[in-house]
């Protein structure tokens, strides 16, 4: 392409082409910040509204699996920010456009940053379990950008990160594979 | 909790729903606190709606997640294991609003050592709209069978 003057002009940035350049980008295994804690459990489980003993008393429900268990998806919210780590609440206290999400909705990965400043949602998840976390555990993780995509929808065109994590104690035992979906759109009047 | 056998399921069989709600801020904010998500959308009602353009605070997926969970894990039983599940988060769901959380067995097939039963589920929301399709894919003892064992080792089908 060329301007009224001849010169070449560079063609205009594709920011789905450069985000896909992510694709296959993966962390090493992670260590939750914390071990799987009765009082996490219990927080957890009030706040989704299932107070299900197996979570938190010997009973019928869990024997065959050594006592309290935490729930199915549990460990998918154990990759908390640790102790001495960047605070972005504080850091970014006077930034209008900071949506209070961060390394917690990339798992660890870095930042797409062709699709900065884009809004982002949980589009949704498949997940297969192994086995369940339970108290005293420790749980580790490593993820991956499985794919990035443009879609027009009704909405308007959205994009589409898919990433995927594989979930297991310290000790190598798998507890679950989860193939997570983002969607990320402009905001409006951006 | 009684447990469930794959001989006690037919295709067609309805799980026992799960209504939720009203869901309020409290009920948002204690879940985000929970889970330490901080994401504005669910607790911050002028920058949902003006800056990033929602409707209103909205119920958190990883939220609604659970009410999924809760469902099958009711048909799994201490003996059973949900080993797959799917959803998409469609629609959204707002503060305030009730949710219904529904499971439909669509189909049943029999593994070596125990049964595997194949469910469509959802969300329903107050204004009647399903903003949360799923499926999910339990496996249940055999009636005359040991529970499904666990850590759970997927069938080679």
């Amino acid at each position: 392409m060329r301007g009224s003057d001849g010169t070449a002009i560079p063609a205009p940035l594709d920011p789905i082409a450069e985000a896909r350049a992510y694709i296959g980008i993966e962390t090493e295994w992670r260590t939750a910040a914390d071990r799987v804690e009765r009082g996490a459990i219990r927080r957890f489980a009030q706040a989704s509204m299932d107070e299900d003993p197996v979570f938190f008393a010997e009973s019928d429900g869990n024997a065959r699996y050594g006592g309290p268990v935490a729930p199915h998806l549990f460990p998918m919210f154990m990759f908390v920010r640790p102790f001495g780590s960047a605070d972005p609440l504080s850091e970014r206290a006077l930034d209008p456009d900071f949506d209070g999400t961060g390394a917690l909705s990339t798992q660890g990965l870095p930042d797409i940053t062709p699709l900065a400043g884009l809004s982002v949602l949980n589009g949704g998840s498949e997940v297969e379990f192994f086995s369940f976390a339970t108290l005293g555990e420790e749980v580790k993780v490593r993820s991956k950008y499985a794919d990035i995509y443009r879609k027009e929808t009704s909405k308007g065109p959205l994009i589409f990160v898919i990433l995927e994590s594989e979930y297991c104690t310290l000790e190598g035992r798998p507890i679950a594979n989860v193939r997570r979906t983002q969607i990320r759109r402009e905001r409006p009047n951006r | 909790m009684k447990q469930t056998f794959f001989e006690d399921i037919e295709d067609g069989t309805d799980l026992p729903s799960l209504t939720m709600g009203p869901l309020t801020t409290a009920h948002l904010m204690r879940w985000s606190a929970a889970v330490e998500n901080w994401h504005k959308i669910h607790y911050d009602q002028k920058f949902a709606v003006e800056h990033d353009g929602l409707p209103a605070l909205l119920i958190n997926g990883s939220f609604k997640q659970q009410f999924i969970m809760q469902l099958l894990r009711r048909l799994a039983g201490p003996g059973g294991w949900i080993w797959k599940v799917r959803f998409q988060f469609r629609g959204m769901d707002v503060v305030g609003d009730t949710l219904f959380t529904w499971g439909q067995v669509v189909s049943k097939q029999r593994a070596p050592e125990f049964g595997l039963v194949e469910i469509e589920l959802g969300i329903v929301n107050g204004e009647k709209k399903e903003s949360t399709p799923g499926s999910a894919t339990v496996a249940l003892p055999f009636r005359d069978g040991p529970p499904v064992r666990y850590p759970f080792v997927p069938p080679k089908l």
